[in-house]
C-alpha cells in the first residue's frame, strides 16, 4: 500500500518552486543566494479598476467609438487627462476618473488601473535559485534539515531555534515566557494556554513551533504576528519524538518558519527550515514509497496518535479494533517498548 | 429442468477515483445475470507525494486481480485488455472521478432570479464552488467583476443571459467586462469560460472570447423566461470539468483513454442510478440518494423521472468537515453521542479529521464522533436541498424532507459501519423520512460504477441494483403528528395469505416487526387521528407488497424532528433504547 508521507529529514536538499498566480517581474536572478523574506517576485494582486465606455461617453456605438479612443494598452494617465474624443471646443470627452494605467481596451472599453500596490512575493525558502521563469518566478534550493507540520497561520519568520523544556509532551505556559525570549522559534510539545500565545506576541518572539494547539485557541493562533506551526494537529498530542530530537539537535540555531496554510492545489505544506552547511547536495525527500517492514512510521490517531516506532509485519488479514471496524493493518514496536497494531490507513512513513 | 442460456455480456471492471480511496470493482456474468464479484481499493494518489491518480488506480487494479486470482492488467502497460496473456475476458472500463479540489467557478448572468438562478443550479450539480456570482441587477458596479476575476483566478466563467429571443445587448455588454478581464491575465493562467445564454449571441461572443481563451458553448440554459433547460450544459460543463481537471492531475487523461471515454464524475453517475430509481415509483412520492464523500456531499433526488442534484463541496467527511463544523453548534453534535466525552475532545477530533482524512476510527469514542458528524454532514445537506424537492411532492409535515419511497445512501461512513443498526440510525436520524420508505444502503460504494456502466449496458444498472450487492435495510413506516394518548398507529401485517395479531404502535421509539430479506408482504396501517403516515391526517389503508429488509419492517414512532434530550445520562439511555430496538447491543 503507497504510504501517506511527512517528512522529517535530517539533512536534505529541498527544492521549492515559488511564482506568481499573475505575471509580473522577477526581481533576483540565477544562482542568487535569498533569504526567506527576501522578495523574489512583485506583481499587482489588489489591482482595482474602472471601465470607461467610451461609446457611452461620445454619444457613439462602441464600432466609431473605440475609433476615438486615444490611449494604448500599457500608457500612463493622470486624473483629468483625455481618453477618448475628438480635441475641439464643445467636443464631448471621455477623461479619466484618476490616474493610473490603461490596462485594456474592448470594443469601445477602456480599462484603467488605478491601484500600483505592488504584491511581493517572498522566497520563504533560504537558499539559492536555480530556476527562473519569467514573468512568474523562481526555484530556490537549499540544503537543510526539514521538519513538516499539518497546520500553519500564513506567516513567516527567520530566527533562533529555542527549546522549552526537554521532553517532547511539555506544554507552554505563561510563566515560562520571559524578555530573553525576544527573537527566538520557541519548540515546545503542545500549548493550552491562550495567556501564552499572547505573551509570547508582546516579548516579541519570532516563531513557535508545537506539537498540537488546543482546538479553542485556533483562532487566537490565527491571528497572532508570529508564525505558529503545528506539527501533529490540535488537541493536547507531544510532538513526534523525532521532530523533537530533529529541533533539539538544531537548538539555537538558525531556523525558517514557513506557515503557509496547506494549499489543496499545490498540496504545499506548513514546514521548518533548518539551513545546514554542507559540502554537495544531499538527495531530496523520497517521494513515494510503499509500507515496507524496517520503515519508521507515525500513528496518525487514536490514543497513541503521534507516537514513533518500527514498522515490524504488514498483517496478512485485516484486523479488528475496538470500534468495531476491521481493517488492513500493520504491527508496530513503538519507541516506548509497545508492539501495536494499527490500520496502515492511520500510519504516516516518516520520510 | 433445462438450465437458462448463460447470457454473454459485458464483463466489466470499474475504476471510482475518489479524494481519499481509488476502487476498482468487477463486474461479471453468472448464471445469466450480472453481478458484483470482487473489488480492490488503494489510497488516491492525485495529491501529494504521487500527483498521479493512475498510481492508486494501479495500485487497487493490482488488488482487485489478487481478490480474482487472475490477471486483468496487460503487460503492455496501463491497458486492461479484453484478450490479455491469461484469456480474462473484460470487454469494459469504466472511470468515475471525484478527487482533486473542486473548481473555482465565477458565474455571471443577467437577472439574478432569471439566468444567474439557473446558472447557479447548474454549476452546484458539479464539484465546483461558487466563488463569485453577478448580475446586471447587481447593486454592485461592474469593475467588481473585473476586481473578483483578478483576485480569485477562477478556473471557470459560466456566462448565461438572454432567452433565445430576449436581451442581447446586455448579455454581450458582460461579455466584453469578461474580456476586458481576462486580458489582465497570463494565458496560461485564464479560466475556461462557457457560454450558455442567448443562442444567437454565440458568434458574437465567439469573437470576444473565443481569441482569449478556451471558449466552450451550450443551449441556453433559460431559452424561454418561463422555461429552463439544463441538461445539455451539464453535459458540456462534464467535460469542461474534465478538461480542468487533467491539466491539473496527471493521469486523468490516461484513465479516460483506459476507459475508452466511458468516464463520468461520481457525482453524475450517482444521480443516474437515483434517476433510474425514480423511474419505477409512481409520483408524487419520489426517491432521494444521498452520497456521504469524504470531500463532498451529493444529493439526489428524482420524481417522477426528474432528476435535481446538487453536489455540496463544502461538506464532506474527510478535507471539507470543517464546513461542517463552521455552521453547526457543538450540541447539535454532542446529542448523537452515547458516550461522556468532553466538548474539547469532540472539537478536536473534528478539527484534526481534515488534516487526516484516510484515518479510520479504532475507538468506540472514535467512531461514535464520525457517526454523530455523519449525521449532521448528512442533515446540513438534506436542509440545504429542501428547496429542491418539489412542491407537487407529499408533504406530511411542513419544514420536513417530502415523501420518498427510497432512500439510497452511499459513502464509507455510513456503509463501513460496523454493524448494520448503526447505518440504519445514522440515515434515519440525518434524513429524518416521512411516510413509507425503503432505506437501500450501497454497502460496496458501487453506486459510482453502476451508474456509470448504465451507459454501456442499462442492464448491468438493473440487475446489481437488485442484486445483494446493495443492502435492503428494510423499510420504514416514519407517523408524524401529535399522538393522542401517545398512541400513533395500529398496524396488522398479512403474511402469505394470514393475517398476523394487529399491534399497536406508540409513539416515542423505534418498532421493528420481523419480515425477512426479501420476503414480501401486505400491512393494513391505521393511524390516529391528526396522525400522518403519508396519506392524509388520520387516513390508513392497504400497503401492498412491502418487501423485508435486513431489519424488516421499522416504524419509526420518534416524530419529527427527534428530540434527543440534552443530560447525559437520558441522552445515553434513550440513544441506547433505540439501538437496542435495531437489535442493537
Amino acid at each position: 500500500m503507497i504510504a501517506p508521507v511527512g517528512y522529517i529529514q535530517p539533512l536534505t536538499t529541498l527544492r521549492r518552486k515559488r511564482t506568481m498566480p499573475v505575471e509580473g517581474v522577477v526581481l533576483v536572478n540565477l544562482g542568487d543566494t535569498v533569504h526567506s523574506g527576501d522578495a523574489v517576485a512583485r506583481a499587482n494582486l489588489e489591482a482595482k479598476h474602472f471601465i470607461l465606455d467610451a461609446g457611452r461617453a461620445l454619444g457613439l456605438p462602441p464600432e466609431r467609438a473605440k475609433r476615438l479612443i486615444l490611449r494604448s494598452v500599457g500608457e500612463q494617465v493622470e486624473d483629468g487627462a483625455i481618453i477618448a474624443g475628438r480635441r475641439g471646443v464643445g467636443a464631448r470627452l471621455l477623461r479619466a476618473p484618476a490616474g493610473g494605467t490603461i490596462a485594456a481596451i474592448s470594443e469601445g472599453q477602456v480599462l484603467l488601473q488605478v491601484s500600483d500596490d505592488s504584491s511581493l512575493l517572498p522566497a520563504r525558502v533560504p537558499g539559492v535559485v536555480i530556476d527562473i521563469e519569467p514573468n512568474r518566478g523562481v526555484t530556490i534550493e537549499c540544503v537543510c534539515a526539514l521538519a513538516q507540520g499539518v497546520w500553519g497561520n500564513g506567516r513567516l519568520a527567520d530566527g533562533f531555534l529555542h527549546a522549552v523544556g526537554t521532553e517532547c509532551d511539555q506544554m507552554l505556559t505563561a510563566d515560562q515566557i520571559d524578555m530573553s525570549l525576544r527573537g527566538v522559534i520557541l519548540f515546545v510539545g503542545g500549548c493550552e494556554q491562550r495567556q501564552a500565545l499572547e505573551l509570547a506576541a508582546q516579548v516579541p518572539i519570532r516563531g513557535l513551533i508545537v506539537g498540537s494547539l488546543a482546538t479553542r485557541l485556533l483562532p487566537i493562533a490565527k491571528t497572532m504576528p508570529y508564525p505558529v506551526v503545528v506539527i501533529e494537529g490540535f488537541g493536547s498530542t507531544p510532538m513526534n519524538s523525532d521532530a523533537f530530537k530533529l529541533f533539539a539537535d538544531h537548538n539555537g540555531e538558525q531556523a525558517t518558519l514557513n506557515a503557509q496554510p496547506i494549499d489543496p492545489g499545490t498540496w504545499g505544506r506548513p514546514e521548518v527550515i533548518i539551513p545546514i552547511k554542507y559540502e554537495g547536495r544531499p538527495p531530496q525527500p523520497v517521494p513515494m514509497q510503499n509500507f515496507r517492514i524496517g520503515q519508521t512510521v507515525r500513528v496518525l490517531n487514536g490514543p497513541d496518535k503521534a507516537r514513533v516506532g518500527e514498522l515490524t509485519a504488514l498483517l496478512p488479514s485485516s484486523t479488528l479494533y475496538s470500534s468495531g471496524l476491521r481493517a488492513a493493518s500493520a504491527e508496530v514496536a513503538l519507541e516506548n517498548g509497545n508492539i501495536t497494531n494499527y490500520p496502515l490507513a492511520n500510519l504516516q512513513l516518516l520520510g | 429442468m433445462n438450465k437458462p442460456p448463460e447470457r454473454q455480456g459485458l464483463s466489466l471492471v470499474s475504476l471510482d477515483v475518489g479524494s481519499v480511496n481509488t476502487r476498482a470493482q468487477f463486474f461479471d456474468t453468472v448464471e445469466g445475470r450480472y453481478r458484483f464479484l470482487a473489488a480492490g481499493e488503494a489510497p488516491s494518489t492525485a495529491g501529494a507525494p504521487a500527483f498521479d491518480v493512475t498510481v492508486g488506480a494501479l495500485e487497487a487494479l493490482d488488488q482487485l486481480q489478487s481478490f480474482l486470482g487472475r490477471t486483468l492488467i496487460s503487460a503492455q502497460g496501463f491497458r486492461i485488455s479484453p484478450e490479455n496473456e491469461s484469456g480474462v475476458r473484460t470487454n469494459a472500463v469504466t472511470t468515475t472521478f471525484s478527487g482533486g479540489p473542486a473548481l473555482k467557478v465565477i458565474v455571471v448572468g443577467l437577472l439574478g432570479e432569471v439566468s444567474l438562478a439557473s446558472v447557479n443550479k447548474l454549476v452546484n450539480s458539479s464539484y465546483s464552488r461558487v466563488v463569485e456570482s453577478f448580475s446586471l441587477n447587481d447593486r454592485r458596479k461592474p469593475e467588481i467583476i473585473i476586481d473578483a476575476i483578478c483576485r480569485t483566478l477562477p478556473d471557470l466563467i459560466v456566462l448565461a443571459g438572454g432567452t433565445n429571443r430576449g436581451a442581447s445587448r446586455s448579455v454581450v455588454r458582460l461579455a466584453n467586462y469578461l474580456a476586458l478581464a481576462l486580458k489582465l491575465i497570463p494565458e496560461q493562467e485564464r479560466p475556461q469560460v462557457l457560454f450558455v445564454g442567448n443562442e444567437k449571441l454565440q458568434d458574437e461572443i465567439d469573437n470576444l472570447l473565443g481569441s482569449l481563451t478556451t471558449l466552450h458553448r451550450a443551449p441556453n440554459v433559460r431559452p424561454g423566461l418561463d422555461l429552463e433547460y439544463l441538461g445539455r450544459a451539464k453535459q458540456k460543463l462534464a467535460e469542461v470539468y474534465f478538461n480542468i481537471q487533467s491539466a491539473k492531475l496527471g493521469g486523468l487523461k490516461e484513465l479516460r483513454e483506459l476507459a475508452e471515454g466511458n468516464f463520468s464524475s461520481s457525482a453524475a453517475a450517482f444521480g443516474r442510478v437515483v434517476r433510474f430509481l425514480g423511474t419505477v415509483i409512481d409520483p408524487p412520492k419520489g426517491v432521494l440518494g444521498i452520497d456521504l464523500g469524504a470531500s463532498n456531499t451529493s444529493v439526489a433526488s428524482a420524481f417522477a423521472g426528474e432528476l435535481q442534484l446538487r453536489v455540496y463541496t463544502e461538506l464532506g467527511m474527510g478535507s471539507s468537515l470543517g464546513g461542517m463544523t463552521a455552521e453547526t453548534h457543538l450540541s447539535q453534535l454532542m446529542r448523537w453521542i452515547p458516550y461522556d466525552l468532553k466538548e474539547d475532545t469532540v472539537l478536536n477530533y473534528l478539527h484534526n479529521k481534515p488534516l487526516i482524512p484516510q484515518t479510520l476510527p479504532t475507538t468506540p469514542e472514535e467512531l461514535a464522533i464520525e457517526q454523530a458528524a455523519a449525521r449532521q454532514v448528512m442533515r446540513l445537506a438534506i436542509g440545504k436541498s429542501l428547496a429542491l424537492f418539489p412542491p407537487s411532492a407529499i408533504y406530511p409535515l411542513p419544514g420536513t424532507v417530502p415523501w420518498f419511497d427510497r432512500i439510497l445512501v452511499s459513502g464509507s461512513a455510513v456503509a463501513r459501519a460496523p454493524r448494520q443498526e448503526q447505518s440504519l440510525l445514522m440515515i434515519l436520524d440525518a434524513i429524518q423520512p416521512v411516510g413509507i420508505a425503503t432505506i437501500i444502503l450501497d454497502q460496496n460504494n458501487l453506486v459510482g460504477a453502476v451508474g456509470a456502466s448504465a451507459e454501456i449496458d442499462p442492464l448491468l444498472a438493473v440487475q446489481v441494483l437488485e442484486s445483494n450487492a446493495f443492502m435492503n435495510l428494510g423499510t420504514v413506516i416514519s407517523p408524524v403528528g401529535r399522538a393522542r394518548g401517545g398512541m400513533l398507529l395500529r398496524i396488522q401485517m398479512v403474511r402469505d395469505g394470514q393475517k398476523e395479531a394487529v399491534l399497536d404502535i406508540k409513539a416515542g421509539g423505534i418498532q421493528v416487526i420481523p419480515l425477512a430479506m426479501g420476503k414480501v408482504a401486505d400491512l393494513y396501517v391505521q393511524p390516529m387521528p391528526n396522525v400522518n403516515i403519508g396519506l392524509g391526517p388520520g387516513r390508513g389503508g392497504w400497503v401492498r407488497r412491502v418487501v423485508g429488509g435486513a431489519f424488516g419492517l421499522i416504524i419509526d414512532g420518534r416524530g419529527r424532528p427527534i428530540q434527543v434530550p440534552a443530560g447525559f445520562h437520558q441522552r445515553q439511555e434513550i440513544l441506547q433504547t433505540w439501538q437496542n430496538a435495531l437489535g442493537g447491543s
